[in-house]
């Protein structure tokens, strides 16, 4: 918050990102959603296609973004890596979402002993970082893009239920529970029906943030070989498959999936809190 | 005749911690309430009026004594749709948030409609039966279409009364509704009040820390200090004649003309003797 002088009286605005940045973000992870949904047709190369004569290329007419160390188009790659990733994001915060919101949920509406149990829980997931807790899942289970999303989403669910529980108990405090609970409306359908989707404009804005936060989780995951196997052009295990030429000085195979990955974070980031702000102030 | 209400040795304690001793918030507490009458209950902040309207809207479970409404006693072991659609008619409560007391997301038309499905209004009579409430609150019925946020504070009182109306209680608990509203917005919805009250016959119990809010629409007044009863009788009375010191106080701490502020500290220092023997 910055305080400006203007004369006598002092005018506080808060720092928002421009509207043209917003804009801007939303048309950077426009852009990742259609080339995941149009990725067959908009690729101009197949992803898995190796040339031999071709390899570390540098950027050029016949391959923008060069190519990479078995001498696939990098553009096309990443235009079909986006498909994987962001699916990856989706499906990691869809189930940690339905976990998260159910916990934080039911802790903010029963308290008690219920509240202190699932606190425990939750505080119990929180002391693993999120990477070894996946690293435990899959030690369990097997490696895949299955098994990551699982882990990593177990590893988000917590700091969901924590926040949901936050914004419900807020929620539940408003004179207008009370009032529908005086109609004769049961906990359960009061829950569901009417408490739930008023904590939804709050949440959306903060799960915007966190779709950022997962992908990267993901890439990173993939990066190491936990999630995402070859020929997959995931972006993480793009980023894994070409620091071999980073060695060789050409980074161009590791930096440009590695760049892509930092600009839809940042874009997300940044439509989240937009959101939030929007939301709220309907709200 | 039976009274509407009846509320006997009614106690009220909240645990600080696990181990130590509660906060009395109300004691031995009693006092009835005829068909159509309105008692306003009123004392400062902390004198336990809003533990009081939150026990006989059931909100809050008292730890001792009974509350009645037309002879039956409100069991609080009942559970099930049944009970909660009966507990509904005995009693409803307008809140002091105009601003929280809606749900955000509903337009007025759906938080009537919802109201009224619930409590099994035939489907075919629901919009005429939200058309007379509207009208009864005094509200036009193009803001049937409004959400919460594009109505003003005395408009969100009246759609809330309107709510708790649509159930056609047997007596209607307005805690505190006047205080978050300008004066003349007060004015109106303390005349409306009067009005539904006469037309309806609904029992009101109004809970106000503002005496001269509650002289202008009850029959009689309780003087509510640390929980306790200090005073009851009829508004005239209570306001003329009062027989506390606290009510004596009380009514000298409104600024008007003549207000001696050294005069309330007086009264407050008299009554702290009384209190404290």
């Amino acid at each position: 918050m910055t305080i400006e002088a203007h004369g006598p009286v002092a005018v506080a605005t808060t720092r928002k990102a421009a509207p043209g940045v917003f804009y801007l973000c939303l048309g950077i992870l426009g852009l990742a959603v259609v080339a995941a949904i149009l990725a067959d047709w908009i690729a101009p190369y197949d992803p898995s296609a190796t040339d031999f004569s071709a390899l570390y290329q540098q950027p050029s007419s016949a391959h923008w973004f060069g190519t990479d160390q078995l001498g696939r188009d990098i553009l096309s790659r990443v235009i079909h890596g986006a498909r994987p990733s962001l699916l990856g994001a989706i499906a990691l915060l869809t189930f940690a979402t339905a976990v998260g919101v159910l916990i934080g949920t039911v802790a903010a509406w029963k308290r008690g002993w219920v509240d202190a149990v699932l606190a425990r829980v939750t505080d119990v997931m929180f002391a693993f970082p999120g990477l070894l807790f996946v690293v435990l899942v899959i030690a369990v289970f097997d490696r895949g893009p299955g098994t990551a999303v699982i882990g990593m989403g177990l590893a988000f669910a917590p700091v969901i239920a924590k926040f949901t529980r936050a914004i419900a108990l807020e929620e539940m405090a408003r004179p207008y529970v009370d009032a529908y609970r005086l109609q004769g409306i049961g906990s359960v359908e009061l829950c569901v029906r009417y408490v739930l989707p008023n904590l939804f404009p709050t949440l959306i804005g903060y799960l915007v943030v966190l779709f950022g936060e997962g992908l990267m989780s993901l890439a990173a995951l993939n990066f190491l070989g936990f999630g995402a196997q070859p020929p997959s052009s995931e972006w993480g295990l793009m980023v894994q498959e070409g620091r071999g030429g980073v060695i060789q000085g050409i980074v161009g195979p590791a930096l440009i999936p590695g760049l892509v990955i930092a600009v839809v974070v940042v874009a997300t980031n940044v439509i989240g809190v937009r959101l939030s702000d929007k939301l709220a102030v309907k709200a | 005749m039976t009274d509407v209400v009846r509320v006997t040795g009614l106690r009220k304690a909240f645990d600080v911690t696990r181990r130590t001793p509660g906060i009395v918030a109300v004691e031995n507490l009693s006092f009835r309430l005829g068909k159509a009458d309105a008692i306003g209950v009123v004392g400062e902040s902390g004198s336990g009026k809003s533990t009081l309207a939150r026990m006989l809207v059931g909100l809050t479970r008292p730890d001792a004594g009974t509350i009645e409404f037309d002879g039956r006693v409100r069991e609080w072991r009942e559970r099930g749709r049944l009970a909660r659609l009966r507990r509904a008619k005995e009693v409803q409560m307008v809140f002091q948030d105009p601003y929280g007391s809606l749900d955000r997301r509903l337009t007025v038309e759906t938080a009537l409609r919802n109201v009224l499905r619930r409590h099994q209004v035939d489907s075919s009579a629901v919009g005429t039966r939200i058309a007379e409430l509207m009208d009864s609150v005094g509200l036009e019925s193009r803001l049937l279409a409004s959400r919460p946020h594009q109505l003003s504070g005395g408009q969100r009182q009246r759609v809330a009364i309107a709510k708790a109306l649509a159930v056609e209680p047997a007596v209607l608990v307005l805690d505190e509704v006047t205080s978050a509203l300008d004066v003349s917005v007060q004015a109106q919805i303390l005349a409306l009040l009067t009005d539904i009250r006469a037309r309806t016959g609904v029992s009101l119990i109004f809970v106000s820390h503002d005496l001269a809010v509650v002289g202008k629409v009850t029959d009689s007044i309780l003087v509510m200090y640390r929980g306790q009863a200090v005073e009851q009788g009829s508004t005239a009375d209570v306001l003329r004649r009062p027989q506390h010191p606290y009510t004596e106080m009380l009514l000298s701490s409104a600024p008007g003309p003549g207000w001696r502020p050294e005069r309330v500290a007086e009264l407050r220092a008299a009554f702290a003797v009384v209190h404290d023997r």
